[in-house]
């Protein structure tokens, strides 16, 4: 299984970017797609997502995401439309209403979540990390625990795989269609998969520490992080963004 | 010389009530020496490398007493840090190893933080991914690196930080021969060109005593014996007693100079060596070494299994090819045939597809082209859960295998899933346990390595299976757990599973399996008795596999000395040809 938040190598201005700065195109996204109640305002939004995507050529990755994305946003739908039930009837239970909201929860959840993983699709989580340091004045030790969260998830899924293999090999059914008893026979595999993380998390600690850890200051980084003017013309983008996202 | 490392009477516990993992040891380390390791497993080999970096007493707890002194500081006065600006290490898990996702990262890491000028940073970082010969590896995601690729990067990282000692805790316990000598070499250049003190805990020890110029041995928490290599293995009797294994060719000459046969010099470390001392002790043979075979005789007759006279094949792979949607190794014209009561090895280069071929024989893959038919079933309409009460596999990390909270019920597991009745599957589990002396009643994760791998080897060995399926199952094990696993691994076979073996150690494979399959790029390069294919240079070369010393040897002998030794796989077989050559004279 390959990773859809894995760095996808480039060099478009969108890879080029401060990690701040493409951090904070993410939020003003986010932003604005909560602000706003409009159908234009929600599908621009969604669109700009897609074509940055196209612009930076990860498209191909975050339409994989989509593909798990859309079913949710569809089953949020359906909910929609159970739940609402002011308006006109339609059809069956289905309402104007209910239809308008329900078609917004489904942008919205879209539009949340894409404009993150694309970023960070083109950005590589040291450079993230370091910049949000050298910028956001983070201290190094919530940076590095972000980073190496993100960076085991591969690493535990790939741990999950071999687990569950290991146990279909002996003849536990995952093959199953019913989600519930496949939950059931998941479960007891939590157990090995938490002690090989336990472990490899201390692991980790101590391999950090031997290299010098405690000494990192916020002037460690040998490559430099600065604002500069590609950075205050897109930051400017955020805040029409933003505004954009109040008014319509 | 100053010694750079010093202990002086250190003893161990990690935690009041513990026995000591380490009992009393005093020991020093020259600078620039190339210290190997051994010992058995639990023997303390691990917390000895631990109190080297400094992770004792800094990062485990436990009850230290004595001195650790690092370049003439004492561990326990200083920091981590501090000592880490020393001593550098490599831990046994590669990937909680890393700290950044890209090579790049990893090794600025270091750099960064122990303030390295940055101006210099470039010239360092390039110094050190040349020196262990990855610099195209450089903006490569880490992730996407294999094994031996990822090792040659933590050693990148840590030698970026120019420290004056390396400890390596089993820095090839999971990778293929070539990687390991790969990664051996590298320590080896570090260590003459750049002086660097290098301490190397390792089980296999053939390869270590090839490079190291002291070794260690260990043995419950002591020191137990110390010297040159050759010092070391003069003494394989003590060495055997606790567990620890000799390179074959050790066993030769010690064998040879116990019988009086040869001058009792040192123990030959390697085939070369070997070769040397046979052949000068033959030289007064009249006779020997002039009409030297170019053919070999024929091969003695391989004592087959009562398999062959008209049994049905368990086991049948015809033109199977798989692909991995997304790239990955592929395999391709896969045929082989096993019977009832055969042990087949699987031998090989990491990527050869070895491992995708357990996966098409359990059922966790389907062939692409072609058909696997297990004990007369097609895999490819058959579900997984069927396959598996014919099919049993023992897996390279016992602790994925292993999920229930005793060992009862671990054993048990298989047989109740195959739809066992629950008190028949504990009755015959527990019969399996009472024969590995194994502790029913306690949780599997409390047990040591080589105990947990024993429980998943009492879980396979219960389901009583047509195949067995084996995925190097001695990695990470002793001497002496390796030979209880193989040897009740041979029992299966002698009552009629099919055994079919990946594994790396190919003196392993040529003691236990009688046919071998030799894969490469996908693809079987060849089939057929062990002793012959290893015997085939050529066909070795290809698929770059080191043929078993003990082979290797005779083959030389038996085109240079005499055709008496052609043909040879054992220890004993050679000592006796050399015996009966002399008795000749």
């Amino acid at each position: 299984m390959l990773n859809v938040i894995d760095y996808v190598p480039g060099d478009t201005l969108l890879h080029r970017l401060n990690p701040v700065t493409k951090l904070a195109l993410a939020a003003a996204i986010i932003i604005a797609t909560f602000l706003s109640d409009t159908y234009a305002a929600l599908v621009g939004l969604l669109a700009f997502t897609l074509l940055l995507a196209v612009y930076a050529g990860v498209f191909g990755r975050l339409a994989r995401l989509l593909k798990l994305l859309v079913p949710v946003a569809l089953i949020m739908l359906v909910l929609q439309l159970i739940f609402v039930r002011s308006g006109e009837t339609l059809f069956a239970f289905v309402t104007d209403a209910g239809l308008v909201t329900g078609g917004k929860a489904c942008l919205r959840l879209l539009g949340v979540a894409l404009p993150l993983v694309l970023m960070l699709m083109v950005t590589k989580l040291n450079d993230l990390a370091n910049a949000c340091v050298e910028q956001l004045h983070l201290p190094y030790k919530y940076a590095f625990t972000f980073t190496t969260a993100l960076r085991f998830v591969p690493v535990f899924s790939q741990e999950m795989n071999a687990i569950i293999e290991a146990q279909t090999a002996r003849g536990v059914a995952y093959d199953t269609n019913n989600p519930f008893k496949k939950m059931k026979l998941m479960l007891p595999l939590c157990v090995p998969l938490l002690i090989s993380s336990v472990s490899k998390t201390d692991a980790t600690a101590l391999a950090a520490e031997q290299r010098g850890f405690y000494l990192r200051t916020r002037a460690s980084s040998y490559k430099r992080y600065p604002i500069v003017g590609r950075d205050v013309v897109t930051l400017v983008v955020c805040v029409a963004l933003i505004a954009l996202g109040f008014v319509l | 010389m100053a010694a750079i490392i010093e202990m002086e009477s250190v003893s161990f516990s990690y935690g009041s009530e513990a026995e000591h993992a380490l009992d009393d040891i005093s020991l020093r380390v020259e600078a620039g020496d190339f210290v190997g390791v051994i010992g058995p497993s639990g023997a303390g080999k691990s917390t000895l490398a631990a109190c080297l970096s400094g992770a004792i007493p800094h990062h485990f707890t436990g009850e230290l007493f004595g001195a650790t002194r690092i370049d003439g500081t004492d561990t326990c006065e200083v920091t981590l840090t501090d000592i880490a600006r020393i001593v550098g290490s490599v831990n046994q898990d590669i990937d909680a190893q890393m700290v950044a996702s890209i090579v790049e990262d990893e090794l600025l890491f270091g750099l960064e933080n122990f303030g390295v000028d940055h101006a210099d940073i470039e010239r360092v970082m390039s110094e050190a991914l040349d020196a262990v010969g990855i610099a195209d590896l450089r903006h490569r995601e880490i992730a996407t690196l294999s094994g031996g690729q990822k090792q040659k990067v933590a050693i990148a990282a840590i030698l970026a930080l120019a420290p004056r000692v390396l400890v390596l805790d089993e820095p090839t316990a999971a990778l293929d021969p070539v990687s390991s000598r790969m990664v051996f070499d590298i320590l080896r250049e570090l260590n003459r060109t750049k002086k660097i003190t290098v301490i190397v805990i390792e089980q296999k020890v053939a390869l270590l005593s090839e490079y190291c110029s002291r070794m260690l041995v260990m043995n419950a928490g002591r020191l137990e014996l110390e010297g040159t290599p050759h010092e070391v293995f003069a003494h394989g009797d003590r060495l055997r007693a606790i567990g620890v294994d000799s390179p074959r060719t050790v066993r030769i000459s010690n064998s040879l100079a116990r019988d009086g046969l040869a001058v009792p010099t040192e123990p030959c470390l390697n085939v070369e060596e070997a070769y040397r001392l046979i052949r000068d002790t033959l030289s007064t043979v009249p006779g020997i070494g002039e009409r030297a075979a170019d053919e070999p005789e024929p091969s003695p007759h391989v004592p087959a299994r009562p398999h062959a006279e008209g049994a049905e094949p368990v086991l049948t792979l015809r033109d199977v090819g798989f692909t991995y949607p997304n790239g990955g190794a592929s395999v391709q014209d896969l045929s082989m045939t096993v019977y009832p009561g055969e042990l087949v090895g699987i031998v090989g280069q990491n990527g050869a597809g070895k491992t995708t071929l357990t996966k098409l024989l359990n059922g966790l893959l389907r062939p692409s082209q072609g058909a696997v038919r297990i004990a007369g079933l097609d895999t490819r309409d058959t579900p997984v859960s069927t396959i598996a009460a014919h099919v049993a596999t023992l897996f390279q990390n016992p602790d994925r295998q292993i999920c229930k909270n005793t060992v009862l019920d671990e054993v048990a597991f298989g047989l109740e899933l195959t739809g066992v009745d629950p008190s028949a599957a504990r009755e015959r589990a527990r019969r399996v346990i009472k024969r590995f002396g194994l502790p029913a009643t306690e949780a599997p994760f409390s047990l040591s390595r080589g105990q947990r791998q024993m429980v998943a080897l009492a879980g396979v060995v219960v389901m009583e299976p047509d195949i067995v399926v084996l995925d190097e199952p001695t990695s990470g094990l002793d001497y002496r757990e390796c030979m209880t696993v193989m040897e009740t691994v041979r029992d299966m076979a002698e009552h009629g599973s099919a055994v079919v073996m990946v594994c790396h150690d190919m003196e392993v494979v040529s003691d236990f399996a009688e046919r071998i399959v030799v894969m490469a790029d996908g693809r079987i390069l060849g089939r057929g008795p062990a002793s012959d294919l290893f015997a085939d240079r050529d066909l070795m070369a290809r698929s770059s596999v080191t043929p078993p010393q003990v082979i290797d040897l005779a083959q030389r002998l038996a085109h240079d000395v005499s055709p008496a030794f052609s043909h040879i796989t054992e220890v004993s077989d050679i000592v006796r040809t050399v015996k009966e050559l002399m008795g000749r004279a």
